[in-house]
């Protein structure tokens, strides 16, 4: 009798301690907040619908997460916006998962008639860019500074929160052309035509995703970012026109 | 020997043409022999042409590299093709150094993915078509900044990288060939048009 009664102290007593422990964890199949950059959103949302996603440009969301924002997971088009996080102790150790490229678009109809970055030196041009803080922004001030074309940015008409809003800006022909990442091109090809930035003038586009410190949800959290460096994930970034995580310079 | 420019303070002008091996001096960078004067003085455009420059140097080091490996030229060409990989490797280390020096962060080979068509490295003619092709097209760009850049030792700088580049398209030239009289010069936008398919 007493054996049983201690059997069932200590079944008892377990049982209070999974309870509390799970209490205190998150549900394992509970959503997770994902803050990524406005150009992973397509990519994002297919690759796995059940998270919870707030998409903007990488700066933004970088100002977010230093301002207390609930998010577990941070992905950004620039390294600079996750190190910074991390240099805070905002974020845990990022790691790079995958890469981009720039590109001119122009809307389909061409009213400018732009068929080379060069023109945009010779023709009349409403240029939309994405202001400076912004990563496809900076990329851009990079490309145009790499190709000795800088002047041009004196026939930018606006300058745009991220890289979704240049990309709808030219789809609607609200502008004569605008760069943005190429990846953003594909998801509006039937709208705009393609001008392609000479890969020698390509800024080094990396993305890097992280843990957020203070994430109540960090093992899930590191198994998103797992999932996005698997084999799945990289396949379905390529997919979207990414491109593969770059290797380290020699 | 040194060679006044006429534009720059004589220490910053001085043009070494000493046949010495690469060293870095204070005020610049000196490419065997050259005394290329510090970037800060340079303009967007200059850079451009560098950015250029370097990415056709890591191109044409792939070039000679799938050249041998292939080994479908001549065995006697392989020594030419090793002194011109080696060639383009030391092009690249200087530009390299050039656009550092000017703050920028300069590309390094694996930001570039170069595509080669399939059958470039499939017989002789098509390595020596190919090798000629994206050799002129960066000889070209090289006279034009030889003859445009506003910084004095970057112009010769680009001399230096067009006479080095002119030996090499001897390489790929089939004996009895007419030598050119007057290679073209090509702007930027052409010469990066003519290499755009191959840096990918």
């Amino acid at each position: 009798m007493n054996t049983r009664l201690a059997t069932l102290a200590v079944a008892l007593l377990a049982g209070v301690c999974v309870a509390a422990v799970a209490s205190a964890r998150p549900q394992a199949n509970a959503p997770l907040t994902i803050y990524a950059a406005a150009s992973l959103t397509d990519v994002f949302r297919s690759f796995d619908s059940a998270q919870n996603y707030s998409f903007g440009a990488s700066n933004a969301l970088e100002t977010q997460i230093r301002n207390g924002a609930p998010a577990d997971v941070y992905a950004s088009a620039a390294p600079l916006n996750t190190q910074r996080l991390h240099r805070a102790g905002l974020v845990e150790k990022p790691v790079t998962f995958t890469a981009n490229r720039l590109a001119l678009i122009v809307p389909r109809s061409n009213p400018a008639g732009i068929r080379s970055i060069y023109d945009l030196r010779s023709k009349p041009v409403k240029l939309v860019v994405a202001g400076p803080a912004v990563p496809v922004g900076g990329y851009t001030l990079t490309v145009l500074r790499k190709m000795g074309l800088s002047s041009v940015l004196s026939k930018v008409v606006s300058r745009e929160s991220d890289v979704r809003a240049v990309t709808g800006k030219i789809a609607l022909g609200q502008g004569d052309a605008g760069f943005v990442y190429v990846t953003d091109a594909r998801a509006v090809s039937d709208q705009v035509t393609v001008v392609r930035v000479p890969a020698w003038a390509q800024p080094r586009v990396r993305y890097e995703i992280a843990v957020v410190s203070r994430s109540s949800n960090k093992a899930a959290a590191q198994a998103f970012i797992t999932s996005v460096l698997s084999a799945r994930g990289q396949t379905a970034l390529k997919n979207a026109g990414f491109l593969a995580i770059p290797k380290a310079p020699a | 020997m040194s060679l006044p420019d006429g534009e720059a303070t004589a220490s910053e002008s001085a043009v070494w043409i000493a046949g010495a091996f690469c060293s870095s001096t204070a005020s610049g960078v000196a490419l065997a022999g050259i005394h290329v004067r510090d970037a800060k003085a340079a303009t967007e455009n200059d850079l451009a042409y560098a950015n250029f420059g370097l990415a056709t140097s890591y191109l044409v080091a792939d070039f000679y590299s799938r050249s041998l490996e292939a080994a479908k030229l001549e065995a006697s060409t392989r020594p030419a093709l090793r002194r011109g990989r080696a060639a383009a490797t030391l092009h690249a280390r200087e530009l390299t150094a050039l656009l550092t020096g000017a703050g920028d962060t300069p590309a390094t080979a694996e930001d570039f993915t170069f595509e080669w068509p399939v059958p470039t490295f499939a017989t002789a003619a098509s390595i020596r078509r190919t090798g000629t092709a994206v050799l002129r097209a960066s000889l070209g760009a090289y006279q034009q900044a030889a003859a445009t850049l506003t910084e004095p030792t970057y112009r010769v700088l680009f001399a230096s990288l067009s006479a080095s580049v002119a030996q090499q398209v001897g390489t790929f030239t089939t004996a009895g060939a007419p030598a050119e009289p007057f290679p073209l010069a090509l702007d930027l936008e052409t010469a990066s048009a003519a290499l755009e398919a191959f840096l990918g």
